[in-house]
Order: structure tokens, then sequence, then C-alpha cells
């Protein structure tokens, strides 16, 4: 509990000291970028996670699709897509939004083989996502169910940004109005059909560079801390 | 295997020259782009990017400017915009701007190499200089849209029935009638060594041996006709058809290598022709009534269609559209002799305007006056008067409308001996008005329709011997000819004008065609030469240092462009029985038209600056 007052730096020391040899101790021995890193330099990875349910206790991990950010640009080479093997029958509700039928799942690999892979491409990186705490919660319980440490990154979440432009503005919040494909709009970008792990977090990659290009006129100059969740 | 990215890859999928690619590089492709955004205000390029991207607009406005502030482009979503990875057409001292907040898909240039190994289609589009692409949107036009092509590029010969019939210039007029009868023709060619010296018909024998008492033993050659247009072998059966129709002829010969080869028939056509373009021009010949001639000239939309749908090039529709106008013409000036009796002085009716061009289209206003011999005296003008309103009114019956601006005959201002009409045009040159501006585009473009052709040659040369070289003249036409400005391409679904208004429809006579047409003007009068169709025009000027060969070709092909656009759209509107108008939607053009258009457009705007420099335009504002 005390873990919540610390900052994501000692966290991630902390959790360091008590973590032995293998993934997750080479993943939090990756120092945390600075906070006054300038956006242009930081290396931030937008990801988005479809899962099972909402609950991580209960609920698996189905696939996830990520994105890397560099230079304020959004790099289509490095994209990846995974879809996970759960043991668990999917719900007809989710797999309506996701299409992931129990079918594609069992063609996926188990968790703890896309795991590491994973947390290779997230360390030492920014994590962005919007609404970030499935993505934290469900990886965090895997972390700590697969290897007994928890998931400790910098993160940026898109909604709370959007959330604090409301407020700064003073705008009554709506239902929805903080969806991705709600905010989308707001910044002219294209509607899109399609979703997936992968075009969702393409999709918050695009809500992020336009949110920091209203923050400052020449994105690549502002500082990853101004964006940073804590 | 699903594809990554499908959005993307289904946006890319859609829009020319991507949807050019194979489908497995198109598959690929997303994954190789990346993406940027730009706050509107930003400047694009985005300056932190090396110049090794084609940018292609996602979503959002790209306005880019010359040095000197003027607009030239607006990218809205789906436009490319290529020039960093670009060795040809490269234009310089771009400033580029969003205007809206843009999303950008960034392909870098090695990529774009490799794509252009995977499809020719796709290559061509960055390879081509604009000349090379306008080339293939002609020819890609008139393929697309061929439906029944087939039998409107028959060659003549595939049309000869019957091998040539021929005698020797010496033969006998019985001789030539009994060759005619073994072979059952109307016809017999006389040949002089293998020259082509003359031909015999029916109706020759008829009237100019049997009615004149002349004997059967005289030589044939007395009762030829000579002056003879023939066609070559491998010409094309509309040609044969046109030229037929506009000679009043039922027989042709046929040359192969300048040797008689057969002998065209009206017959020969009729067989090959499933569609009423030959009837059109037959029922107008034996019409005797203005409603006859209404009648068949209702029946003109039709052949609009007909030569459309038969992929007939603009300037080919162009030219039987007139040709049918000058039939009409010529067959009510002949009723109204009949009514009227003999003229008393020689005369020549005279097309102006698009008829004169040969660029007529289903729906054209009349143009037309009377060039009369000097020897008019004022009691004649009753007779003029009369044949002028017969003409006239009997046009507008036949759907050719009074030019609202009254450039007719039945107005006594343009019903003048020669020697006014010289005086007329003199003031013109000498003193160009906004009236003689205003007129340029009817009396500047003359053709002899019926009468005295020498009346007309003689007016003509003297106006060309008055423009050729006349600076301030050509000048205050140039300037005149630059009102109509093409669009800069488009926006979305409008036309971006010049100081980046938009429009919601496409004029694309007076955005696209009169730019062409009244260029082609200046330089013909420029040069004093003497053909009035816009094409003919521009092959003409090209020979004098007036028009490079490379800008006379490029205008050539964007008229011939453009002009297809424009009968398809009308064609569609007669197909859906709407009467065809010029305005076209910019939402039905396809992505590939808008390119090409766009090309054409710049063409234009090029040459228009060559004549704004050349004459000085600044001056005249």
């Amino acid at each position: 509990m005390l873990e919540r007052f610390l900052n994501k730096e000692s966290q991630r020391k902390r959790a360091l000291a008590k973590t032995g040899p293998g993934v997750m101790r080479d993943f939090l021995s990756a120092p945390h970028v600075e906070k006054n890193t300038r956006c242009s330099e930081a290396e931030i990875v937008s990801l988005d996670l479809e899962t099972t349910g909402l609950d991580p206790a209960k609920h698996s991990i189905l696939s996830y699709g990520l994105v890397q950010i560099d230079n304020m640009t959004i790099r289509l080479d490095s994209t990846r897509h995974e879809v996970i093997s759960v043991v668990e029958n999917i719900p007809e509700a989710s797999a309506v939004i996701h299409q992931i039928t129990d079918d594609r799942s069992a063609a996926g690999s188990p968790l703890e083989e896309v795991l590491p892979d994973l947390l290779r491409m997230l360390a030492g990186k920014v994590m962005l996502v919007h609404y970030a705490s499935i993505e934290q919660n469900f990886i965090d319980a895997a972390c700590r169910r697969l290897y007994g440490a928890p998931f400790v990154i910098p993160t940026i979440d898109t909604l709370i940004l959007a959330q604090r432009r409301f407020e700064r503005r003073n705008h009554t919040i709506q239902i929805g109005d903080l969806r991705l494909f709600n905010l989308r709009p707001r910044y002219n970008l294209p509607m899109y059909k399609a979703h997936n792990a992968l075009s969702d977090a393409v999709a918050t990659a695009e809500l992020f560079l336009a949110m920091a290009a209203e923050t400052a006129p020449r994105p690549e100059n502002c500082t990853i801390g101004q964006f940073l969740w804590h | 295997m699903e594809i990554e990215l499908v959005e993307i890859r289904d946006f890319l999928a859609q829009r020319p020259p991507f949807d050019a690619l194979p489908e497995e590089a198109l598959n690929q492709l997303p994954k190789t782009l990346d993406i940027r955004y730009l706050r509107r205000e930003s400047a694009f390029p985005p300056a932190d990017t090396d110049d090794s991207f084609i940018y292609l607009v996602r979503s959002g406005a790209i306005e880019l400017r010359g040095k000197n502030g003027k607009l030239i482009e607006k990218l809205g979503e789906g436009d490319i915009y290529p020039v960093p990875c670009q060795l040809v057409d490269l234009e310089q001292g771009h400033n580029g701007t969003a205007v809206e907040d843009t999303l950008l898909y960034l392909l870098p240039c090695n990529k774009l190499g490799e794509l252009r190994k995977t499809s020719a289609t796709f290559d061509q589009h960055f390879s081509e200089s604009m000349r090379e692409r306008l080339k293939r949107a002609v020819g890609g036009t008139r393929a697309t849209s061929s439906n029944n092509a087939a039998h409107m590029s028959v060659e003549v010969h595939e049309l000869l029935k019957k091998p040539a019939v021929f005698i020797n210039v010496n033969c006998s007029i019985q001789q030539a009638a009994q060759r005619m009868t073994e072979n059952n023709v109307s016809s017999v060619m006389i040949r002089d060594g293998d020259k082509l010296a003359g031909i015999i018909t029916d109706r020759d024998l008829r009237k100019r041996c049997i009615a004149e008492g002349l004997s059967s033993d005289q030589p044939a050659r007395l009762i030829m006709s000579t002056s003879l247009e023939s066609i070559p072998h491998n010409a094309l059966m509309i040609h044969a058809l046109l030229l037929m129709t506009r000679l009043h002829v039922h027989h042709l010969p046929v040359l192969k290598d300048g040797k008689i080869f057969g002998m065209l028939t009206a017959s020969d056509l009729a067989r090959q022709q499933n569609t009423n373009s030959a009837f059109i021009a037959t029922d107008i010949r034996k019409s005797n009534t203005i409603e006859d001639l209404a009648r068949a000239c209702k029946r003109l939309p039709d052949l609009q269609l007909h030569l459309s749908n038969a992929s007939a090039s603009a300037l080919h529709i162009g030219e039987s559209v007139s040709c049918i106008t000058d039939s009409v013409t010529r067959r009510l000036i002949e009723m109204a002799e009949v009514k009227l009796g003999a003229p008393p002085v020689p005369y020549v009716w005279v097309a102006g305007g698009s008829q004169a061009r040969r660029e007529q289209t289903s729906h054209s206003d009349q143009d037309n006056a009377l060039i009369i011999s000097n020897k008019l005296k004022p009691e004649h003008d009753t007779y003029f008067a009369a044949l002028a309103n017969f003409v006239t009114d009997g046009l507008n019956a036949c759907g050719y409308v009074y030019c609202p601006g009254k450039a007719m005959a039945s107005n006594p201002k343009w019903r003048q001996p020669l020697r006014v009409w010289c005086e007329y045009f003199n003031g013109w040159i000498d003193k160009p008005d906004p009236m003689a501006l205003m007129l340029s585009s009817i009396f500047f473009d003359l053709g002899p329709v019926y009468g005295d052709d020498n009346l007309f040659e003689a007016l003509q040369g003297s106006i060309l011997a008055k423009t050729k070289n006349n600076g301030i003249f050509i000048a205050y036409m140039a300037s005149n000819a630059l009102q109509h400005r093409p669009p800069l391409g488009f926006f979305r679904t409008f036309v971006l004008i010049h100081d980046g208004k938009h429009d919601d429809t496409f004029d694309i006579k007076h955005r696209g065609i009169v730019p062409i047409t009244d260029i082609a003007r200046v330089l013909a009068l420029a040069e004093g030469l003497p053909a009035t169709n816009t094409t003919d025009r521009l092959r003409a000027a090209m020979q004098t240092p007036s028009l490079s060969e490379e800008m006379g070709e490029n205008l050539e092909d964007a008229l011939e462009f453009i002009a297809i656009l424009r009968m398809n759209h009308q064609a569609e509107q007669i197909r859906n029985g709407v009467p065809p108008d010029n305005y076209l939607p910019p939402n039905s053009l396809s992505e590939l038209e808008r390119t090409h258009l766009k090309d054409a457009f710049k063409v234009i705007q090029s040459m228009q600056e060559t004549l704004e420099s050349r004459y000085q335009l600044g001056r005249f504002g």
C-alpha cells in the first residue's frame, strides 16, 4: 500500500532489490526516463490489451498490440500484435468487440511465452495507454503471478490527459466523452472501424501526438514529464 | 493470415496510385509507414524530418504556396505530396502549412523505390512527366469508355465489298457505262497510269451526258468529276462517314499509297452503321420543310451519345456535330433560295464560334453572319434580310437557339458587304474595345458554310494580314484570353479557385475548354494562321516560334482529356434524359480523373503565364 505514495522510480528500485535474476529483473533494471527528457528523445510504446473482462483476478489477457513512437513519429514498422491462448471461454459480449473467438485464442501462445517479449519491449520505455489502469493492473497481476514482482513503468494515459483538458476548460464531462473514439474527432483524427489491440494502440498513439501538439506548438520540444501519469 | 493495420491498408487500397499495387505489396505497405500529426498552422513538411519521404494526407488539410505567397495547391484527405522523392517535375519554392489539424502518412523514398518495381502503373505515376501522364490519360479515357467501339474503329478497306472498278482515261462514255453495268456498280474510277484522274457516277451519266445530249462516243473524261477528295485505305470508318457527310457525296475513292484501291459508297457505310448518324445526314438532305429538319435534329443528342459510346475522340465528336449543323444550315439556305429565288449578288453564309471551330456539342447556340459581295445595293437587303431570317428562325426551330448576343445574320449589323466587314475588323484590331473583345470568340473564329468561299477567304486574308505581328492587338487579345482561368485543382468535394476560394461545381467549359480555345486563338492571330479548330491551331502554331512543340502537345492532350470528360458527362445526362450542361460535380470525378485534370490545369496555367510575360500583361491589369 505504501507503494502508491512512492514515485515510479523509487518503486522500481525497491522492486528490483527484491527480484532475482530473470525476465523481471531485466525489466526492472532499466532506469526510467527522466521527467525533463524532451518528448522528441523519449521512447514511447503505445499499448493496448484485449481482455475477457475487467477484473485481473478473474479475467485474462486475450491479446496485446503495440507500436513505438520515436521523435514524435509513429513507427508502423515496430508494430506487434499477439493473440494469447486462454483456458476460459471467451464471453460473447467481448468477442463481438475484439473479434477474438475461442478458436483464434486457442491458436495463440500462452501468456507465459508472450509476456517476456512484451516486457523486453517495454523495458526503459514510457508506456502509453488509453485508460491505463486496465493494462497496468492486468500486466501487474500477470507479473506478480508468474514472477512474483510488480510491473512498474512510467505511463502516459491519454484518458487522464483528456480529463485534465476538460477540467482546465471547465467543461462538464459527459458519459462517453473520454472514450478513445469520441476523443479522436476533436483532433480531426479519422474514424477507425476495426477494433483490435493493434489498431487501438495506433489510435491511441495518434491521439497522443495530437494532444502533445496541442500542448506545445513544437511538440518535440516538450518534456515527457508534462504528460506522465503519477 | 490476418492483415495487420487493415484500416490503413483499406485507405490506401482506394486511392491511385496505391490501388495499382499487387495485393501482397499493398498488405505489407502499412508496416512501412510512419505517422505524424501536425497541429494547424504548423509548417509542412515538418522541419525536423529529412527530405526522404512522400507524404500522404490521412486527414486534415495542407496549403502549398509559392515564394510570392500565391496559393499553388491545397492537399486534402488522400492527396499525395511526392516532391521530396521526385526527380522530375520538381517544383521549387513551396511553403507548406497545415491549415487544419492534419494526420500524415510518411513513406520513405527507398520503400517507394521498391514498390515501383512491383507495379508498372504505380511506377508510371511517379516516373512519368506531366506530359506522359496526360498522354496516357487521353488514351485511357478512350480505352475505358469503349463499349461498342469496334465498328467505329473499322478501317475503310474492311468495308469495301467489291474490288475497284476502273477504266482508262481515254475510254469512251459508253465503255464507262458498260463497265458499270457489268460490275453492277453506280460509279467507276478513271485511271491515268496509276493515278486517279476522276470518277463518273450514274448521276454524271444522266446530268452531264444524256441531259446535255453528249454523244456516248465522247471520251469519258469529259463528264468525270475531277476535284476529288479521297481517303486512305487505312483511315477509320468514322473519318469516311464524316468526310462523305461533309462533302455530300455517296462515293469516295479509296487510295493505298496514292494508288487506286477501291470505292467506298454510302451503302458500304450504311451496312456497317447500325445507328443513326448516317441517317441523320441523309434525313437532313431529304428534308423539304423546317418541320422535317427539326425532326431530324431531334436525333442529334443521340448522335453525340452514340459517338461518345463508340469512344470517338472529342475532336471527332465536335467535328461530326458541327458537320450536321453545317448540313442543316445549308439545307435551310437551299430552301430559302427556292422560296426567294437566286441571290441578287454573291454572298457567303459564315458560322462563328464553336461551329466554325468544329467543336460543337448537340446543344449549342447559333452564331452566324452574312458576308455579301461589295456589289450589294441597298435595295438588295430585303432579299438578304428575308434569307437570314428564314435560316436563323429555322435553326432556332431545329434546336440551335438564337444567339443571346444577337450575333446572327438576321441582325443587320452582321449582314454586310465584304468592305464593311473589313472595316469592322480593322476597327476592332486597331482599337480593341471591350465590345470587340466580347465578340472575339465568335467573329475571330469564322468558317464558310454556304455560298461564295472567295468572299470568306478575302476577309480572312485581310484579318490575318492585320493581326499577324500586331503586338498591341495581340496583347489585348491575350489579356482577354486570361479572363478564364483554370482552377488550381480539387479539394475534397470542391473546386479550388486561384485565390483559395471554393466552387461547388466545376464549370468544365469556362474553366477547362475556353481557356485553351482562347490561347489557341491568340496564337493563330499572332502568327496569321488560317486554322479555326483549336487542335489545328495548336498544331499549326507549333510550327512557329509562338508555341513550343512540348507545350503544344501538352495543350492538345489537356484539351482532349477535358473535352472527353465533358462529352462523357453530357452523354450521361442524355442517357438520363436530362438536358446536357457543362457543370460537373467534383465528387463525380474519380481520384484518377482529378489527378489528370490537375495536370491539365497546370499545362493551361503555365501557357497562360507564358502569354502573360510575353505580352507583359501586368500593364493591362
